[in-house]
């Protein structure tokens, strides 16, 4: 990203835990204002990376750069201006809610006293504000960990599934909350998540991550390219059909139960010759549909784990 | 210094809003009077005969405490191996709970040095551990005084009061430590059970009379009056306490934290 001030950049990141490659090689970059979402299935190294990048566990090779900072373990620096979520949000089950963001506030020193009860409205707490958190639900406690990573204003979120533990209201609102975010005071959000919709609806970039790698990254945009389509088609003669079909130049096969599918660049971007092709054979289609493999199939055919073929 | 106030503002909090320093507090009320209760039982016979068990162990309780000097040493030694153990619990949960509740990854990436927040977590357990000493020291006194013993002069029960307290602070010295075992142990069994380890240790290697460079026989052998002790024992004792804050400390900034 030439040019572009970066918020979150990996050289060659990697963590082993004996023999366990947590995570290897991870090269990327984030943009400032960006939203990056990290993919992953459970175990694929997310959770490792994110805590790479806020200094809690050592790199066994590279590096990891935040907000111009080179991040070290143990260091005071950039956190003042990073708000972060790791795994399941823990909270001291003695302290109310309020009282959990006050040890909050006090740990990111020259946040205003206000900030508390402020975040705690945005955040729609002030019904619990005053229970302690030992007794919240898992979406509230989510919520007190987004308040805990929200309370200092930061220019930096690193959220570990933050839509975990959510009702799907509580995902919608969390989710324009993010955006807001971002249009309005160009906060950069770093997320993991295995919510595929979710990601789709939020994110400006994907990193796809496997077993510790970088398997690919793309925008939204590439993503929906790189989306498989194909061609279904059923007809009352499906022999007659395919030896039309193949005889035209467009290779099909046929499916368990009948359907003709094809592939072919040829077919999928004029499928009205295609129908018109099996119309003058004498053998009309009965069902014509462009099928596009869904995120979740993209994704599994990606890493390759079986399900992913479309 | 705003920075370690707010940090021990928060360690304050957390402490008192949990149910530790009642049960600790509770505690430290126990055992005098335990001690108290077995030698007034011993001292009159005709409550003794009916306690059966109870009035064997007075008995042996107060052959050691006949008088306000011996009265005040056992208090010492008290505080020695059964306020240790307290202490042990107060450095364990004010080091192992942010392990065992998973809150840890909350104080790591922040822009307070983790010096001043381990700092802050030492002074509390510091000061938490002289009230519990204060607190038994106090009822010891109190309790002395309803039970009569014989002997209670002032210097008696002053020289008496200063040596509970020294004991105290060398037993709150040396388990600094634990603060390092419950980080690296990621809670409370592992300081426990070395508490437990190092105090059958101390006995063994005072009888072997190494004792005095042993820093948890020191305080011990201190409460039974020990002449064997030397400034180097004190010494052994300051240099345990800043080598286990030095340890905790290069745990804390230097251990990968999966928590």
């Amino acid at each position: 990203m030439p040019g572009m001030t970066l918020a979150v950049e990996t050289d060659k990141l990697g963590k082993r835990y004996g023999d366990v490659r947590a995570v290897e090689d991870l090269s990327l970059q984030v943009a400032q204002g960006e939203i990056y979402t990290f993919l992953g299935l459970n175990g694929a190294g997310k959770t490792t990376t994110i805590r790479l990048l806020l200094g809690m566990v050592r790199p066994t090779s590279g590096t990891a750069t935040v907000l111009q900072t080179r991040v070290r373990l143990g260091s005071q620096e950039p956190w003042a201006s990073v708000g972060y979520l790791v795994e399941i949000p823990r909270a001291y089950p003695e302290l109310t809610v309020r009282e959990n963001l006050e040890v909050a506030r006090r740990l990111h020193p020259g946040t205003a006293p206000g900030g508390v009860s402020e975040i705690i409205e945005r955040l729609r707490l002030a019904e619990y504000a005053d229970r302690r958190a030992g007794t919240l639900s898992h979406g509230n406690a989510q919520r007190l960990g987004l308040a805990r990573a929200l309370l200092h204003h930061p220019r930096l979120l690193i959220l570990d599934e933050p839509a975990s533990g959510l009702d799907p209201a509580g995902i919608v609102e969390i989710r324009q909350f993010l955006l807001d975010l971002t249009r309005e005071q160009g906060v950069t959000v770093f997320m993991s998540s295995h919510i595929l919709a979710e990601v789709a609806r939020l994110a400006q970039r994907i990193g796809i991550i496997h077993k510790g790698r970088l398997l690919q990254e793309l925008t939204m945009e590439e993503l929906e390219r790189n989306r498989r389509r194909r061609l279904l088609i059923r007809t009352s003669n499906t022999e007659a059909a395919h030896q039309t079909l193949t005889s035209a130049g467009h290779p099909a096969a046929v499916l368990e139960d009948g359907t003709l599918e094809l592939k072919a660049a040829s077919a999928i971007d004029h499928p009205d010759e295609v129908n018109s092709l099996l119309v003058m054979a004498g053998t009309p289609p009965t069902h014509l549909a462009m099928e596009e493999e869904d995120l979740e199939q993209y994704f599994l055919r990606l890493i390759g784990v079986s399900g992913g073929a479309a | 210094m705003t920075a370690l106030a707010d940090m021990v503002w928060i360690e304050v909090r957390k402490a008192l809003r949990s149910r530790v320093p009642l049960f600790t507090g509770t505690m430290s009320l126990f055992m005098p009077l335990g001690v108290a209760f077995l030698i007034f039982v011993a001292r009159n016979p005709e409550i003794s005969r009916k306690l059966g068990l109870i009035s064997v162990k007075a008995d042996l309780l107060a052959y050691s405490a006949t008088d306000w000097a011996a009265y005040m040493r056992l208090s010492s030694m008290i505080a020695a191996a059964g306020a240790f153990f307290l202490f042990v619990l107060v450095v364990s949960w004010v080091f192992g709970r942010e392990f065992s509740d998973g809150t840890l990854k909350d104080m790591l990436a922040v822009p307070v040095p983790r010096a001043t927040i381990v700092l802050a977590k030492f002074i509390v357990v510091a000061v938490w551990s002289a009230v519990l000493s204060v607190i038994m020291l106090v009822i010891g006194l109190l309790m002395g005084a309803i039970i009569r013993l014989p002997g209670g002069s002032a210097l008696a029960i002053l020289q008496g009061s200063g040596l509970v307290l020294l004991t105290a602070c060398l037993s709150i010295a040396s388990v600094a430590p634990f603060a390092f075992f419950a980080s690296v142990g990621r809670g409370y069994l592992l300081p426990v059970g070395i508490a437990v380890l190092a105090l059958i240790t101390a006995n063994i290697v005072a009888l072997a009379g190494w004792g005095g460079y042993f820093p948890w026989a020191v305080p011990g052998m201190l409460a039974q009056g020990e002449t064997s002790l030397t400034a180097a024992s004190y010494v052994v004792v300051i240099l345990t306490a800043l080598a286990g804050m030095l340890a905790t400390y290069y745990w804390w900034m230097h251990a990968d934290q999966n928590r």
